[in-house]
């Protein structure tokens, strides 16, 4: 038997049992080639002229590298541990160390380097798909061709060789700690893990809960609640993530454990199968994977918790757009809007022509506010009744519109109410009688407050009772172009390209397409680092079960042998795989729910369906590994007697 | 009144090349609240006569009744349900679940064929002060002694009323005092309850606690003892007598 076949014999076997390490290997391959592969892309100028694209992914391909290397180097420990049985045989029949590693590198050499070829193949194939799915998200046009970069090809064959002789440095290190000996510590290992709850852990338990549900109390405060500057902030922001992380830390040190205990002592010892697989199992476990489980759970928080908030900036660019420009088309100079205009009259498009004339003052609102805001004036942009449509005030009334979700959140406002407009000498007392969510001011002139809108009579007051202070520099007039046909919206937006219009002018159209190139390609990174991870991590978690199935493999072999049949002992795993990927799903997709509703009124004006999408998508690809453990299992139980 | 009766029963390991006949045709009863002590040098075929008498391993000819059923032609799921119900079984290796307390390891047989929580506790407090192991039900296995360990497997064994008990080697792996204890409990389970045990051992002390003791060669019944009225020491004495002439080798 030489050498050469016992590699070969050793792979064949590894590849079955390994498969899914191989899928992870080819897999993490594919996406780094294709994501590096965008970056050399010609096409992708266009996208990176507009957004400083290639920075952006050159910067994530980084973070990429560490995910899939962290990965990795974890997957290969926890194979080499599977082997060490193995290599302490070949010890015994009397092979070096130094043989020893060459069988292991070449083996690993055969399997590492066989699945990058595969993986470049399906980057490649795979980088226009990734490509058209950018371009589809940004609303770019352009026509994407299968293209090939040798630089993305060399980047990825250092990056992942690099990768191979850590892998490698790690295997020397460990056969090198290893001695004949550990052929038989693995048995014995196991039994130690077992030992009475004590009174720390029911504390740890305690303060592990404790200790989240504080930090998404504060979460929940940050922007509602006292008004904080931006140092309080940064505290608060760094107590509210020590909080959650130790807390998740904790949680699975010593809650699991504290509270599946509750529910044992509550059987006084009479356990059902499901019980005893799922429940007694997990308790341990869980315990001795805190910190990875930490981990796993905080970036993935994190990832649903970015991609919820890009995504919901994405969803929402359009109603964004409405909000913060009134009309289709904004200008603050009568010239300028005028040359606009003339063109639209020479295409023959019919449009609408709205001119207000703002006046800036300062407005005394604390009755109608929470005493949240300690400032005693606010100041505040003001438009006369006759300059908006469908609103006819009596004196005395004020309306507030563009309360906008954003704002809704840093200052709440009655719906109605006394306030007090202040002039450079006098004071004119008011009844707020509502707010609207509609705008009539860009936020240009209203630096995103309010707008009281009041009748013409008081307007003309307060224009004679100007504090020229507050003016200066405020644009005083606002030209509006509505287009009647929301069709031809797109072809007025070409002549407003067209033209080159000086500053300040606004389109809704400009503004949208904005939004969804600037937060599209942050949404994309994000899915596609959020993607990697969660495969990766599920991978990691599907390995663990991997190793837990053949730890308890005698204790199926007891339960069989007792009367439970296969079909019980597979209910049971079922219920374990449960709560053994569903509790890290839950405690993070918990915590990203309260990352995001924290303060998700910056980034958008819908938070339920965005962030449930997400969610729902993350969930699922993450069951995939449940059901694939379950599966593994089911192996397991069948070779148990 | 055989309680176990196996026929003709024979196991070959191996494929038509290779074959190796283990057991060869072995004719067995074991009649209620008998103590059946099985012995034999390494290789006869003990272990693999338990394995088909408990329904863990299949023959490949002949039957096996247990209370007059045959289950050598059931299913998996069928067996599954058989042992549940008529059988207990002690290992070597205690085979306790280490994340089960001692309590939660005895009920496991009760739970399965779903006996109301009441009775399950009366049963385990009965069970396990007879066997001395009552003040530790809330210890994990890996907080108690060897012995210990294995009275709570024999409890396991015995917590649901079995039709018969398999022990493999139940004193193997304990030292002289926590085995003669274990023999002492499993006897006096064995006539204060009627209860019926299957032992298999290589060790002629614990095969003296045995009120029958069947020897075994190359697969097949070699000879058997009756301990009769005969006191311990003398049945002891037998065996040793019939383990020499018994032998490991072919002479």
């Amino acid at each position: 038997m030489s050498l050469r076949y016992i590699i070969f014999r050793n792979l064949r076997k590894n590849l079955k049992s390994y498969y899914l390490y191989v899928f992870a290997l080819i897999f993490s391959v594919a996406l780094y080639f294709s994501f590096v592969t965008l970056q050399y892309d010609p096409s992708m100028d266009e996208v990176a002229a507009s957004t400083k694209g290639a920075a952006a992914i050159g910067t994530s391909s980084v973070l990429l590298i560490a995910i899939v290397g962290i990965f990795l180097l974890y997957a290969n420990t926890i194979f080499i541990k599977r082997r060490s049985k193995e290599i302490g045989l070949f010890q015994l029949v009397g092979l070096t160390k130094g043989r020893i590693f060459g069988i292991l590198s070449a083996e690993n050499c055969i399997l590492y380097f066989g699945s990058m070829a595969v993986g470049v193949l399906i980057g490649f194939l795979g980088s226009k798909l990734v490509l058209m799915i950018l371009f589809k998200i940004l609303g770019v046009d352009a026509m994407t061709k299968l293209y090939f970069s040798p630089m993305a090809l060399v980047q990825t064959l250092i990056v992942f060789a690099v990768l191979y002789l850590l892998i490698m440095l790690m295997n020397y290190a460990f056969i090198k700690a290893q001695s004949i000996l550990s052929l038989f510590r693995v048995t014995a290992k196991a039994e130690q893990q077992v030992q009475k709850m004590s009174i720390a852990q029911i504390i740890i338990g305690i303060l592990g809960i404790v200790l989240i549900v504080f930090g998404y109390v504060l979460s929940a405060r940050m922007f509602s609640g006292e008004a904080l500057d931006m140092q309080q902030l940064m505290y608060m922001m760094m107590l509210i993530l020590f909080s959650v992380i130790l807390g998740t830390y904790l949680f699975y040190k010593g809650s699991v454990s504290f509270l599946f205990n509750l529910i044992r002592k509550s059987k006084n010892g009479y356990l059902t199968i499901h019980e005893v697989l799922s429940l007694s199992s997990i308790m341990f476990r869980m315990k001795s994977n805190a910190l990875l489980l930490t981990i796993i759970t905080t970036v993935s928080a994190l990832a649903i918790g970015m991609l919820s908030l890009s995504y919901i900036s994405y969803y929402s660019a359009e109603a964004q757009a409405k909000e913060s420009l009134p009309e289709d088309f904004s200008f603050a100079q009568a010239s300028v809007k005028n040359r606009f205009v003339a063109e639209l009259e020479e295409k023959q498009i019919p449009y609408e022509e709205k001119h207000r004339q703002p006046i800036y003052i300062e407005l005394d609102a604390r009755e109608v506010m929470d005493d949240s805001l300690t400032e005693e004036l606010l100041f505040s942009s003001v438009v006369s009744d006759n300059m908006v449509d469908d609103i006819d005030l009596e004196p005395g009334e004020v309306v507030f519109m563009g309360y906008g979700s954003a704002i809704k959140q840093m200052i709440s406002i009655q719906e109605k109410g006394p306030i007090v407009l202040h002039g450079s000498k006098q004071t004119i007392d008011q009844q707020l009688i509502g707010t609207t969510k509609q705008g009539v001011l860009p936020v240009y002139y209203t630096k995103g407050m309010p707008v009281a809108v009041v009748d013409e009579t008081v307007y003309q007051q307060l224009q004679k009772d100007l504090d020229p202070e507050l003016q200066e520099g405020e644009p005083t007039d606002y030209y509006g172009v509505h287009i009647v046909d929301g069709k031809q919206a797109e072809e007025a937006y070409g002549v407003f390209k067209e033209q080159q219009l000086t500053a300040p002018s606004f389109s809704q159209i400009e503004f949208r397409n904005n939004q969804r190139t600037n937060m599209g390609l942050i949404m994309f990174i994000v899915g596609f680092l959020g993607l990697t991870f969660l495969i990766t991590s599920g991978c990691i978690l599907y390995f663990k079960q991997m190793n837990e199935s053949e730890e308890e493999k005698p204790s199926y072999t007891i339960l069989r042998k007792l009367g439970f049949t296969q079909g019980n002992l597979l209910h049971g795993i079922q219920l374990k795989q449960v709560f053994n990927f569903g509790i890290p799903l839950v405690v993070g997709l918990s915590h990203s729910y309260f990352a995001v509703k924290s303060g998700w009124f910056f980034f958008g004006t819908e938070l339920v369906t965005p962030t449930v999408i997400v969610m729902i998508l993350y969930t699922l690809l993450y069951s995939i590994f449940g059901l694939l453990s379950v599966w593994y299992y089911r192996r397991v139980i069948k070779e148990a007697l | 009144m055989w309680i176990l009766e196996a026929k003709k029963i024979s196991k070959v390991y191996g494929n038509k090349l290779n074959k190796q006949e283990v057991l060869k045709g072995i004719d067995l009863g074991v009649g209620k609240g008998e103590f059946v002590g099985i012995m034999g040098p390494s290789g006869s075929g003990k272990t693999t006569l338990l394995n088909v008498l408990s329904s863990i391993d299949r023959v490949s000819q002949g039957s096996i009744e247990i209370e007059g059923k045959e289950f050598t032609g059931m299913k998996e799921k069928q067996l599954a349900e058989f042992r549940k119900h008529h059988l207990g079984f002690i290992f070597q290796e205690y085979n306790l679940l280490d994340t089960l307390t001692v309590k939660e390891n005895v009920l496991l047989p009760l739970s399965i064929t779903s006996v109301p929580k009441q009775e399950a506790h009366r049963k385990f407090e009965q069970i396990a002060r007879e066997l001395g192991i009552y003040e530790l039900k809330d210890k994990y296995p890996s907080e108690i002694s060897g012995g210990q360990k294995q009275r709570t497997s024999a409890a396991r064994a015995f917590v649901h009323d079995p039709s018969i008990i398999f022990a493999d080697e139940p004193t193997g792996a304990l030292d002289s005092k926590s085995a003669s204890d274990l023999l002492g409990k499993l006897s006096e389970m064995n006539i204060k309850h009627q209860a019926t045990i299957v032992m298999v051992t290589h060790d002629p002390v614990a095969a003296s606690y045995c009120s029958r003791v069947i020897f075994i060669r190359d697969g097949q019944i070699y000879t058997q003892l009756n301990k009769g009225d005969e006191s311990r020491q003398s049945f002891f004495n037998d065996i040793i007598k019939t383990q020499g002439v018994l032998g490991g080798v072919q002479q």
